[in-house]
């Protein structure tokens, strides 16, 4: 459905990628510097299915809070080294680890970490800033934000609403890898901190299960990085998920069916979906995840 | 007289007496008596026996050559001859030319004692003089000065007679002595430069203090007085000048009329004064203290000019043409204007330089060490002259030295200030002899002196006094002036005006006369004087004779062979160069000076970040931009405190020398090479050190050139404040009014976006108060160099300026200028009114305009037509429509390109990051030229907004350093800050160049205004006006206590 829908806004794009090429010709012999190589239109999928994709990537909001509740001890030896922004030249590794950082920035936030998200906060920035997107975070707000730990929501909700509006902005921009990047990069710090994390046995059990829930992400997440296979950093991160795809594979999500109820919430009238899936996941499974995890994790920080 | 000279002497007169009739007791006598005059009794008697066996040798063998002798009457034996030849010529080798001529002298008047002149004597004496050398003319004119006694027979231009009658010869000089008994001879020897003299009356004449033997011939010497028991001393200086007044000096008629000074404030200096002097002549100026004698003389010497009549040299005004007259003057003030750091020598030798072009360099080695010796400083030459409070040479040597340095020169007038003042009696006299010697010679002196002794008062031929308030109250010769005082005050034996048995003159007399007070009813003085300084002029305008008018004049000399401008540069350079080579204290702090604060900079400020890392990070130094900052104001300030005080000290020197005429610019060029020298030196240190530690890599020569344009510019400055300050306290305490605006107008303390909005702060453009500070131009240079020319950046920026171009467009520009459009549409649509203000047309025009002139517009085709229309009146719903439609098509265009290019830099450098060695090597690259600091203040990401509204206008406030400046007209030089290019003349010139050049431009305007002493001018009319306003209400407060208190004393007060 969704796709179809597509068709008619897909047209106008087409013919004005067409136009600027056109232009471009033109404009070659005035500057070489704007040379038209790089606007090709690659079958792919839209940019509004990779807009709904991202967004269906789940919050690292969601995955830190989890821990949070299970009683996980903070541990900052999980998290990527503030030193290692330097290292982050190219656009790829810079939106891979803009996303990496982002993900730190809330786990740390969450556990009210206040002093520390400082220079996490100005990676977040730079980093930004040297993709160009630095309009996003408004630093200087949410530097004063975080020296009290009573703004952790406002902090917390200008990052997000920050990570999305650059999501959408670098897609509306036609540079929608790094948006996939960036979000495969939160996703995968994320990934990366439950299955590292030092647990007690009874809650281990809910953060294996929200662990094991990831398969579905990562079907999306290889789709979307798909997309825009022909570039070797690309296919180099598929190949690796394709690793990790096998180890996700082990685990078997079951869904049971339940007939739904119909019920009153607050004087309306709402139909509750009482079916729930049932994820199957054995401790081999996720040590195996975990090591492959931290592998991928690694280099991309690397 | 040396041992040598009298045992050759004694055989000499030995030889001479034993010829013919043999040695006479009159002999005998004149041996014994001369060498009384040069010995102690026992070494007489010596030498005297030493005569006797040289003499008594020759005895028997007189006698053994008798036969000889009778067949040759007439001649001198061969033997003598070859004795008197070999002696001769032994005294040649030891002894000097003067000494020789003397040696002569005696003979002759050893012949002389016994009027013995035998023709074997003479032969003998014939014999010496020959081997001597002594010409034939001197020889002769020797001869008859010492044999004759007739006047007639003295007839030779090297002869002078001193008689009480007139003399009638054609060629010898004459100097009437009416008093005089007998007649006084006088020889010059030219060639040496020796006057003999020999006394053939009977007065009691004493020769510096010794009584003279009629007999005996005497040696004349530099500075002796010859006095008679009445009647004038008889100075050595006026017998020289009869020898050489008529030589080659030029003949001066200087004349003063009606002299008058007011000053400034309305106090007035001098009052109608009137002289008038020929060459040749010492004139006194004399008076209380604050009688206005410096003034007077200041104002006869050219520096000040009178506001009332007029100085005239042979007809030329002084103070109208002085162009003409520079060259003649001499001034030698009453402080000393040595260079304290130079030698004796050095000192004379530099001024004997500017003063002679043609000279070659022995030559002018031989004049100075002449100047030298007659200034009694040779034996002192190479000692450091010093500072008064360090002395290495005595006051008076010093004060000798200054007139040296005129002496040399020979101006024509000289003018002194006070040169016995600090002196002891003795040094007193030296320098005034050397002075009357100098008019002696032809010169025409004027001396401001105080409390003269008798024995210099007299050596004045004319003395003005003046009186308080400046009048003039005597001017005429100085002995008159004791009796004309004590006339009018008098006093008994008031005829008399030196003391009848001692000769002395009591100067004080004088002032005691004028300067007497009342004494009241009880005895006590009062504070009115007997005589007030009016009655006193008064007097002296009755009694004042009429100065006459001379219509023709001598014709001006030529300034004297003053070198050219080059050379005068060269030999002010190298004065320069050697006085401060000899100051190892000021070299040593110079040259460690900067350094030592590169390095306490640089070390202080260089750190490592990462608190686990040892490794020193250049990326990660946040100090950096401080550091550049710092780079000015250092530079600055090093480059002020070397020069503040460069002309200042050499005011004195410099006032001296502006007599000479000499060319004021190559004073300033020499000044400004030496210090930019130093400032280029000390530049390279402070580089070299500061930039190595803190890891600032390359761009050693850029940072070198600005901190060298800085320094120079603040050596400039330095020297203008330096020239128009008369204490060094105002000028240190000026430098912070100097540094300090500059530091805080930089860009680097307070940005301007955030200074006071009345002096241009938040504006587009650099404030222009901002843009008069050499530090901003620097600082900016230094910035946008760091950024734009280190080694990682360089490779990108080009790509980065267009990217951040296309990205503030996309971003930040085209959203907002669609902002006011569709705020019109929304509100047209909900019907509302004034949906638009005519200042959002007008910008939204002024953008679009913009936008459409813009060189890229070319590029992509993309052009609003009608953007005529957008104005108040037509300004519609369709029209917002096709301005949005535009913007949209530009913003895609901006958009794809943005892309674009990012693309590009990131391919590059994922291409310099594809292996790891690779990637080691970028990083290294990176992390030792890019500073994120420094890139963030370049960049200016910490303002608060993007862009901002000034006017009708959009303004960009990020990226300043990716921004080519937008107001590009021909004639539109500035700029926003931390452009990477300046507009010049329509075309873009790099910043870093451009500031340069900007900085250089200060410093040709400073430089002019130093040489026309633009602030010191400046200063003066300031003080003019502040002197008015000062006087104003002074005199009205004077005005209404005369009224209120009519009883006061009365005093005339003018």
């Amino acid at each position: 459905m969704k796709k179809l829908k597509l068709i008619p806004l897909l047209l106008p794009l087409f013919a004005l990628f067409l136009t600027a090429g056109c232009q471009q010709g033109q404009r070659q012999e005035a500057t070489d510097l704007l040379s038209d190589s790089l606007i090709t239109a690659d079958v792919r999928l839209d940019d509004d299915v990779i807009g709904e994709m991202i967004s269906s990537v789940p919050n690292p909001v969601e995955m830190s809070a989890l821990l949070q509740k299970s009683g996980v001890v903070y541990s900052q030896e999980l998290l990527n080294p503030a030193d290692n922004v330097n290292n982050y030249n190219t656009n790829f590794k810079r939106a891979l680890n803009l996303g990496v950082y982002g993900t730190d920035l809330v786990y740390m936030n969450i556990y009210d970490r206040t002093i520390a998200t400082l220079r996490y906060l100005s990676n977040v920035r730079d980093l930004a800033s040297d993709l160009r997107v630095e309009q996003f975070f408004d630093y200087e707000t949410l530097n004063r934000l975080s020296e009290s730990s009573r703004n952790i929501d406002s902090v917390l909700f200008i990052t997000n609403t920050g990570f999305d509006n650059m999501s959408r902005y670098l897609i509306d921009q036609g540079r929608g890898n790094l948006a996939v990047l960036i979000s495969y990069g939160t996703w995968i710090e994320s990934l990366y901190i439950a299955t590292h994390v030092q647990t007690v046995p009874p809650n281990r059990e809910t953060i294996n299960i929200r662990i094991g829930e990831q398969k579905k992400v990562l079907d999306n997440i290889i789709l979307l990085l798909n997309t825009y296979r022909q570039d070797p950093n690309f296919s180099e991160l598929i190949e690796d998920l394709m690793r990790l795809k096998r180890e996700f594979d082990k685990v078997t999500i079951t869904y049971v069916y339940k007939e739904p109820t119909i019920e009153e919430i607050d004087g309306m009238v709402v139909l509750v979906d009482n079916s729930r899936s049932e994820v199957n996941i054995s401790d081999e499974v996720i040590t195996s995840i975990a090591e492959v995890v931290a592998e991928i994790r690694n280099k991309i920080i690397g | 007289m040396s041992e040598e000279i009298l045992k050759a002497l004694m055989q000499l007169f030995a030889i001479i007496a034993k010829q013919d009739v043999g040695l006479s007791v009159n002999e005998r006598e004149f041996v014994e008596n001369f060498l009384k005059q040069q010995l102690n009794e026992s070494s007489v008697k010596e030498y005297l026996a030493l005569f006797d066996s040289f003499s008594e040798a020759a005895k028997p063998k007189k006698k053994d050559d008798d036969p000889e002798k009778e067949k040759k009457p007439r001649l001198t034996s061969v033997r003598d001859s070859v004795k008197t030849l070999g002696i001769a010529k032994k005294i040649n080798k030891t002894l000097t030319q003067k000494q020789k001529v003397v040696v002569l002298v005696r003979l002759f008047e050893l012949v002389n004692s016994d009027k013995n002149f035998t023709p074997q004597r003479m032969a003998i004496i014939d014999t010496a003089a020959e081997v001597f050398n002594i010409s034939k003319e001197e020889y002769n004119a020797i001869s008859s000065f010492v044999i004759e006694s007739q006047h007639e027979k003295h007839d030779f231009q090297e002869v002078l007679i001193i008689d009480s009658q007139e003399v009638a010869n054609e060629n010898s000089h004459y100097i009437q002595s009416p008093q005089l008994n007998g007649s006084i001879i006088i020889l010059r020897v030219k060639s040496v430069d020796l006057y003999f003299l020999r006394y053939t009356g009977d007065n009691e004449l004493l020769l510096n203090g010794l009584p003279i033997n009629k007999q005996r011939i005497y040696l004349f010497a530099n500075g002796s007085v010859l006095k008679q028991p009445k009647g004038k001393p008889i100075f050595y200086t006026d017998i020289a000048a009869k020898f050489l007044s008529d030589s080659s000096a030029i003949h001066v008629s200087f004349k003063a009329e009606d002299l008058g000074l007011t000053f400034p404030n309305g106090h007035v200096g001098l009052r109608d004064i009137n002289l008038e002097e020929q060459s040749g002549k010492m004139v006194a100026i004399m008076g209380g203290s604050g009688a206005g004698k410096t003034t007077l003389l200041n104002v006869l010497s050219g520096i000040d000019k009178p506001s009332k009549g007029f100085v005239q040299i042979n007809g030329v005004n002084l103070h109208e043409e002085n162009e003409l007259i520079k060259g003649i003057i001499g001034y030698i003030p009453q402080d000393d204007l040595l260079i304290e750091e130079l030698t004796v020598y050095e000192n004379l030798y530099f001024s004997t330089k500017l003063v002679y072009r043609d000279l070659s360099e022995t030559e002018i080695a031989d004049k100075v060490n002449k100047v030298l010796l007659s200034l009694g400083l040779y034996q002192r030459k190479d000692l450091k002259v010093g500072s008064p409070l360090d002395k290495k040479i005595s006051g008076g040597q010093r004060k000798r030295l200054n007139i040296g340095l005129e002496l040399i020169r020979e101006p024509a007038v000289l003018f002194v200030d006070e040169p016995t003042s600090g002196l002891s009696s003795r040094d007193s006299e030296n320098v005034m002899e050397l002075l009357r010697e100098l008019a002696v010679r032809g010169k025409l002196i004027f001396v401001v002196i105080h409390q003269p002794s008798s024995e210099i008062y007299k050596m004045f031929d004319n003395v003005i006094i003046l009186d308080e308030g400046g009048h003039q109250i005597y001017y005429g010769n100085p002995v008159e002036a004791v009796i004309y005082f004590k006339k009018i005050d008098n006093q008994i034996n008031s005829d008399i005006g030196e003391c009848p048995r001692c000769g002395n003159v009591n100067p004080e007399t004088i002032f005691s006369i004028i300067e007497s007070l009342i004494v009241d009813e009880y005895g006590r003085t009062t504070g009115t004087r007997k005589v007030t300084p009016v009655e006193w002029a008064n007097f002296y305008q009755e009694n004042k004779k009429t100065l006459r008018e001379q219509q023709e004049f001598d014709p001006l000399p030529d300034s004297f062979k003053k070198p050219n401008w080059f050379n005068q540069l060269k030999i002010f350079f190298s004065r320069d160069l050697y006085s401060k080579l000899a100051n190892t204290q000021y070299i040593l702090l110079n040259l460690l000076e900067a350094p030592i604060l590169a390095f306490l900079l640089a070390y202080i400020i260089r750190y490592i970040d990462d608190p686990t890392s040892s490794i020193y990070v250049f990326r990660d130094n946040e100090n950096i931009m401080p550091y550049l900052f710092m780079c000015t104001i250092v530079a600055l300030f090093v480059g002020l405190i070397v020069s503040a005080e460069e002309i200042y000290k050499d005011r004195k020197i410099l006032k001296r020398e502006s007599f000479l005429n000499l060319s004021r610019s190559s004073y300033l060029f020499s000044k400004l090479s030496i210090l930019f020298i130093i400032s280029a030196i000390q530049a390279a240190l402070f580089v070299l050190v500061g930039n190595t530690i803190l890891g600032i890599n390359g761009m050693y020569f850029e940072y070198w050139l600005m901190f060298f344009s800085l320094s120079t510019l603040a050596n400039v400055l330095g020297l203008n404040i330096s020239s128009a300050f008369n204490s060094a306290v105002t000028i240190y305490i000026l430098i912070p009014f100097l540094i300090i605006p500059q530091m805080v107008l930089t860009g680097a303390m307070f940005s301007f976006d955030k200074i006071n909005r009345n002096i241009g702060g938040g504006r587009e453009k650099v404030p222009v108060i901002a843009e008069v500070m050499p530090s901003r131009w620097a600082f900016e240079a230094l910035i946008v160099n760091q950024f734009v020319n280190n080694r990682y950046e360089r490779q990108f920026h080009e790509l980065r300026k267009m990217e951040s171009l296309f990205n503030y467009k996309n971003v930040y520009y085209i959203p907002e200028l669609r902002g006011f459009v569709e705020t019109y549409r929304s509100r047209e649509m909900a019907g509302e009114e004034n949906t638009i203000s005519a200042d959002n047309i007008e910008l939204i025009y002024n953008e679009i305009a913009r936008e459409n002139n813009s060189p890229l517009a070319e590029k992509h085709k993309i052009i609003f037509e009608d953007v005529a229309q957008i104005n108040t009146e037509e300004f519609d719903m369709p029209l917002a429509g096709d301005i949005l439609r535009y913007l949209d098509q530009l913003q895609e265009f901006y958009r794809l390109n943005f892309n674009n290019l990012n693309q590009t830099i990131d391919q590059r450098i994922s291409q310099m990051v594809s292996t790891p060695e690779k990637q080691a090597e970028y990083q290294e690259l990176y992390d030792d030229n890019f500073n994120t600091y420094l890139s963030r203040f370049a960049r200016n990401t910490m303002a608060p907004l993007p862009l901002v509204r000034l006017g009708n206008r959009l303004v960009q406030k990020i990226d300043p350093v990716y921004l080519d400046p937008q107001d590009r007209r021909t004639l539109s030089f500035r700029s926003h800050f931390l452009a990477p290019n300046k507009n010049f003349f329509g075309s873009l010139v790099p910043t870093f160049y451009f500031n340069v050049g900007v900085i250089w431009m200060f410093t040709i305007i400073a430089y002019i205004a130093l040489y026309y002493n633009a602030l010191g001018k400046l200063l003066t009319s300031f003080e003019t006006l502040g002197g008015r306003i000062g006087k104003i209400p002074l005199k009205f407060r004077f005005r209404k206590k005369k009224t209120a208190d009519s009883i006061g004393p009365d005093k005339t007060i003018q």
